[in-house]
């Protein structure tokens, strides 16, 4: 039996060996203590922090090659993900979400309790450095900082979004923005740092507009959305808006003329769009969504090569890579990342999963590879992956378990 | 005989006959109370969407007279959003139900509106009900 566990309390175990005692792994020893309740360490051994599949002695028989295959890519996959730590985030409520700043160094999280906590490294561990409380009524369900890494903005279901200017490790609300009618599902800060998106489940999307002096106002107010919108996402390098709803699409939009529209509309998913993630490019659009499939979508400008149609000057949007049957339940968040091009999954059945694109696959119609499965990664759905900007491989997840937890990522051989 | 056969044909169709007959009158009963039931749905529907982009256009109006007397620079950006807020409202074809981006412009409108609002710093509470509609700020 190949196995490898963590327990908890900073206690690793591993068999003799194994990939992950010979690569050095460092675990942090301290800073997370068994905050969870009815736990021992000999049940979570079983469940947590597995990093890979356990694999029986193989069965002899050249007739059952596809399922010696199988097993020789779990043996590969078996290291691929490797736990570095867990903190418990937001005690006795769900974690919603994750973001790293800018600079990789801070790690902010929201959740169920209200409240946003920062996170960063002391030595090995990871620590809180604040907390902001006191800046919202309901759960916080997203935040995210801005491109200069001095502000981050945080979106409730209280139906506002608050915006915290940092100061050393302290932060302070400067203003809220209010507006929705009703929860405030998403936010996001688009690359150039004067634009602001916010989303909620009053079906409609908001662009904010900053001026030097820290002024928000509304420039647009876009009802295109026919149900409640649940993420919105900034293209990496064209002022372009990406949103996903529970109206079984993703709607993109940009600026015409002082306003805001609706430029393409993805159809194709067959429920909830639930999270999406551009790639370095810009050139793909990911999107995941609750019918268990993960797309990949492609910008065609006017006049492409390829020869896909266009309406007017708008380019086109195709779907060019279904991911199914690699979930077996809702898909809540998806990650690209920026430094590496791997794309990490968040599962409603408690595991991580990282793709990636093979190398030899056409740009048109590309095929991507399961590098990493961790089942039971957390011990509740998993509602957010999140890759460092800075430092490749390195992953963060958090969970309705309340816990953020950390990973090393490394591309398998021979996959 | 083919006049009794005639004759006994009537009377066995009877009920097929009848039921035909009867759909018929039924159905074409059935069509003019649904167009007067339809007409009437229709003219509350209209008379609703006319209500509240009466609203926006009264509150838009308002708000240009209170805007001109105080013209600041700040408020340059409040004008152009008012000015194509009723724009928008008077480009609307009111006396067509078919038009085909019904939907949209009013999603539209609904839009600038609740961007003007955002703009002014109002809250706008609609109450519409029995007792007639009210709005507070």
């Amino acid at each position: 039996m190949l196995s490898a566990g963590c327990g908890l309390g900073g206690r690793l175990q591993l068999p003799e060996g194994s990939a992950a005692t010979s690569a050095g792994a460092s675990v942090p020893r301290t800073s997370w203590a068994s905050g969870r309740k009815g736990l021992n360490p000999t049940a979570a051994e079983g469940r947590r922090g597995v990093a890979g599949v356990c694999v029986g002695a193989p069965a002899v028989g050249a007739a059952d090659s596809a399922w010696l295959l199988h097993t020789l890519r779990q043996a590969a996959m078996k290291d691929s993900l490797v736990l570095l730590g867990r903190v418990p985030a937001h005690p006795d409520s769900r974690c919603w979400f994750l973001a790293w700043n800018p600079a990789g160094t801070l790690l902010a999280s929201c959740g169920g309790d209200r409240r946003v906590r920062i996170w960063g490294t002391e030595g090995d561990s990871w620590i809180c450095k604040s907390v902001l409380s006191e800046g919202h009524q309901r759960t916080v369900r997203k935040v995210a900082w801005s491109p200069c890494g001095n502000y981050l903005a945080s979106a409730s279901f209280d139906a506002t979004t608050c915006i915290w200017k940092k100061n050393q490790d302290d932060f302070e609300c400067v203003t809220t923005l209010e507006g929705h009618e009703n929860e405030v599902k998403s936010v996001a800060w688009a690359p150039s740092g004067n634009l602001l998106a916010t989303c909620s489940r009053d079906k409609s999307v908001w662009v904010w507009e900053v001026d030097e002096e820290d002024e928000y106002e509304c420039v647009s107010v876009l009802n295109s959305h026919t149900q409640d919108v649940k993420h919105v996402v900034w293209h990496p390098n064209q002022e372009l808006l990406a949103s996903a709803s529970y109206d079984d699409t993703v709607k993109l939009y940009r600026e015409e003329e002082d306003d805001w529209v609706c430029c393409a509309t993805l159809e194709g998913h067959e429920s909830t769009v639930w999270s999406l993630a551009f790639d370095p490019s810009g050139q793909r659009l990911a999107s995941c969504s609750d019918d268990r499939t993960v797309r990949i979508w492609r910008q065609y400008p006017p006049g492409n090569e390829q020869g896909v149609a266009c309406s007017g000057s708008d380019p086109s949007w195709k779907c060019i890579c279904t991911l199914s049957g690699f979930h077996s339940r809702t898909i809540y968040d998806v990650a690209w990342c920026q430094l590496t091009g791997a794309l990490a999954t968040a599962c409603g059945d408690d595991a991580i999963r990282v793709f990636e694109e093979d190398p030899s696959s056409d740009p048109q119609q590309p095929t991507f590879s399961l590098t990493a499965h961790l089942p039971q990664a957390h011990s509740q759905d998993v509602n957010c992956v999140a890759w460092n900007p800075k430092e490749p491989g390195l992953l963060a997840s958090c969970s309705d378990d309340g816990e953020v937890a950390f990973w090393k990522y490394q591309r398998p051989e021979g996959l | 005989m083919a006049g009794s056969q005639d004759m006994f044909d009537a009377i066995v169709m009877a009920d097929e006959r009848f039921h035909g007959e009867g759909y018929q009158e039924g159905y074409e009963e059935g069509s003019t109370l649904g167009i007067i039931e339809g007409r009437q749905h229709g003219t509350l529907h209209g008379a609703k969407i006319g209500s509240e982009i009466g609203c926006y256009q009264g509150f838009a109006f308002a708000w240009r007279c209170l805007l001109h007397t105080c013209a600041a620079e700040k408020d340059s950006k409040k004008m152009k959003v008012l000015e194509s807020l009723i724009g928008l409202i008077e480009k609307f074809p009111y006396d067509d139900p078919t038009y085909d981006k019904l939907h949209e412009d009013l999603d539209r409108i609904r839009g600038k509106f609740k961007q003007l609002c955002s703009l002014l710093n109002v809250q706008p509470d609609f109450k519409i009900s029995v007792e007639g509609s009210g709005l507070s700020f």
